[in-house]
């Protein structure tokens, strides 16, 4: 691919260390809370001014992402990353838009083995695949959380409780880029975002 | 009654959900195969202008967003009556092999193939993309995601981008084909039949050389006599992209063949009380149940019904194996549907080679890829044949080109009634009186609907995905007997 470099994954040598991923789908109610918690992170952190997300990829920082994949997909998009944070609606007990902070392996789906609904395979054994392959991939997956209340229904528009949770979760998101939690310390770089 | 309930299915995009009904005695009195539908999709779009929905409805589903995309595009310019100039219909196609190439190669490596790499009663735990790995070699790990990287390649360089592609619009694409992108896609393509190749010899050794295997495949189990539907072209060869749907009975004879717009002739849709989706059956033939036979109107829409229902492959490797795909399982039309697998190889190896067959054409790099729609919309059907079934799209709008009304019939809604006979059949064969039902005979029903490569999801991700696989036995007063759960 021209003007970038392609390692032999493909995946890029010079990006930022880490990318936070919106999941979800934008047209389908309360789905859709992963990309908007990921406008948010995107207009705090230009806010911020010398955190935003190096487009350009000049090798620190922060990338985002907002996608409706999963699996090998979504594995494919995380090469090249040391630390990813992954913004999703949840399903389960709890109220609306209340909001968890977890590693990935703390989820049922990532611990039993099973191929889930990423039509290929979960994420946690698309990682497992990819870094057998040899490709670089985050060494520490975090889920933030927001817990949802309508998933089965066309609509661009959130529940209000899983809207009103949207600062807030950005706001975790935030906390976990500035805390550099997940990130090995050879990586600890110049940290751009201090102060947030 | 004791009632079994498989909930929801592995590897099945959504969440699905078996109900086995047990008799008296042990053995199954019935089986329901439950979809949720996700509500509102037309209400959704009502008012919005038809030229957003190829972006729209490209958002309806996360596995198969092309296939959308393309629908919608070709129902636009039917709606508008504009005809695209023929280098915007190539690069669509283009585009739509490198899709197919993809998600086949995802089906087959990750879905399908499992139950005969590693066996249809391997634990769970390795029966996945990484347990074929482990035992066939990390090799072939790596060509699976360079294959899927290069799918991915093709469809941003003609759609712009590497998911929901953008390009396609009413009257063609937005987008010419640069010479250095051309040339990268045929280099990639060449790729890609070597590895389509390598996939067929894989399948050979596993599979066919495993004569317990080419009994799984043969035997009466996993077989259904119905009709077959496919998109074909001009000589009645294959087409994902454009042509009429050709009809066979289940003896292989023609019943005929539809052009997109005559749908509503030819394909009826059947409606359950036990479940929100619909079953699509043949209009001419009629409903007469969940049954086999040249009196059922049930079709089947995939790899395989779209074998029985050409006359062959478009491209010479592809017809290569087609002819063998007969030869060796005893001449058309084939009915066991385990074969779908092998089916879905012939495919890719065909999606490779048409990738550069449309790579190599001289007017695939012309500037001219659109016509300006100068009539007033009305209504438009647009076909593809997605990887999963025949996609459907049908729009009505007002003269100023806003929704009035939208009707999609999906691919697998097709094989809706198939697979729920095939569970049932599978059901029975498996599961019998004091017969102790066990993780691997819940996978040899699952194998039943796995071949179809049933997806109901709409590109919903909501942590935490599919809940491991439970099955339930209730007594006839409901209460739980037994549970199993393979996680």
């Amino acid at each position: 691919m021209p003007g970038r470099a392609m390692g032999k994954l493909g995946y890029e040598t010079d990006r930022p260390d880490t990318v936070v991923v919106g999941l979800g789908n934008p047209i389908l109610g309360d789905d859709g809370v992963g990309w908007r918690v990921i406008a948010e992170v995107e207009r705090r952190l230009l806010a911020a001014g010398p955190c935003a997300a190096p487009s350009d990829g000049s090798g620190a920082g922060v990338a985002t992402a907002c996608l409706s994949l999963g699996g090998l997909s979504l594995m494919e998009h995380l090469i090249g990353y040391r630390r990813a944070i992954i913004v999703d609606a949840v399903r389960g007990p709890g109220s609306p838009g209340t909001i968890d902070v977890l590693p990935l392996e703390a989820f049922a789906e990532a611990r039993s083995g099973h191929v889930a609904s990423a039509h290929d395979a979960t994420l946690s054994a698309a990682l497992e695949l990819g870094r057998g392959l040899g490709a670089v991939l985050p060494e520490t997956v975090w889920v933030v959380g927001v817990k949802v209340e309508r998933l089965d229904e066309f609509s661009e528009a959130l529940s209000p409780a899983v809207a009103g949770a949207v600062p807030a979760a950005a706001q975790r998101v935030l906390e976990l880029l500035r805390d550099r939690q997940g990130l090995a310390p050879a990586t600890q770089l110049a940290d751009p975002c201090r102060g947030l | 009654m004791t009632r079994l309930t498989i909930d929801p299915i592995t590897r099945l995009e959504g969440h699905g959900k078996i109900e086995i009904f047990l008799d008296d005695d042990g053995n199954v009195a019935n089986t329901y195969f439950q979809i949720p539908e996700l509500r509102g999709f037309e209400r959704f779009c009502v008012g919005r202008p038809v030229e957003e929905m190829p972006l729209l409805t490209n958002r309806i589903c996360g596995v198969c967003p092309e296939a959308h995309h393309m629908a919608a595009a070709k129902a636009a310019d039917a709606v508008y009556g504009v005809e695209p100039p023929p280098a915007a219909k190539k690069l669509r196609e283009l585009l739509y092999s490198g899709f197919y190439f993809t998600d086949h190669t995802t089906h087959f490596y990750a879905l399908g193939g499992p139950d005969f790499v590693m066996g249809p009663d391997a634990p769970v735990a390795e029966r996945n993309i990484l347990g074929v790995i482990h035992k066939v070699g990390l090799e072939i790990g790596g060509k699976v995601i360079q294959a899927r990287q290069y799918g991915h390649r093709i469809v941003e360089l003609i759609g712009g981008r590497k998911v929901h592609p953008c390009t396609s619009i009413p009257g063609g694409v937005t987008k010419a084909l640069k010479e250095h992108e051309r040339a990268e896609i045929e280099k990639m393509g060449r790729w890609a039949i070597e590895f389509a190749q390598f996939s067929l010899k894989l399948f050979d050794d596993i599979v066919l050389g495993n004569p317990a295997y080419v009994d799984l495949i043969l035997g009466d189990v996993y077989a259904h006599r119905t009709y077959s539907i496919g998109l074909v072209d001009a000589n009645n060869k294959i087409n994902f992209y454009d042509g009429r749907v050709s009809v066979v009975d289940p003896d292989g004879a023609r019943l005929g063949f539809y052009t997109p717009a005559e749908y509503t002739e030819w394909i009826s849709e059947r409606v359950e009380p036990w479940t929100y989706l619909k079953f699509p059956y043949l209009k001419k033939i009629g409903w007469k149940g969940f049954v086999d036979g040249k009196e059922s109107g049930v079709y089947t829409s995939t790899p395989l019904s779209r074998l029985n229902a050409s006359d062959g492959m478009a491209t010479p490797l592809a017809q290569e194996a087609y002819e063998r795909f007969f030869s060796v399982l005893g001449g058309k039309p084939v009915h066991q549907r385990l074969a779908t697998h092998w089916a879905r190889l012939v495919e890719l190896l065909y999606a490779a080679e048409r990738i550069v067959e449309l790579a190599t054409d001289p007017e695939i790099t012309s500037p001219k890829v659109h016509a300006v729609p100068t009539a007033t919309p009305t209504e438009g059907i647009g076909v593809v044949e997605a990887p999963r079934g025949l996609l459907t799209h049908h729009y009505v709008t007002d003269e100023r080109g806003l929704l009035k009304k939208v009707n999609l019939i999906v691919g697998t809604t097709n094989n809706y009634a198939a697979m729920s006979m095939s569970i049932k059949k599978a059901a029975q064969a498996f599961i019998k009186q004091g017969v102790v039902v066990t993780e691997g005979i819940l996978n040899r029903v699952e194998m039943a609907f796995r071949p179809y490569d049933p997806c109901f999801g709409c590109a919903t991700h909501a942590l935490p995905g599919e809940m491991p696989l439970v099955l339930t036995i209730r007594d006839a007063k409901g209460e739980v007997v037994r549970q199993v759960r393979n996680c």
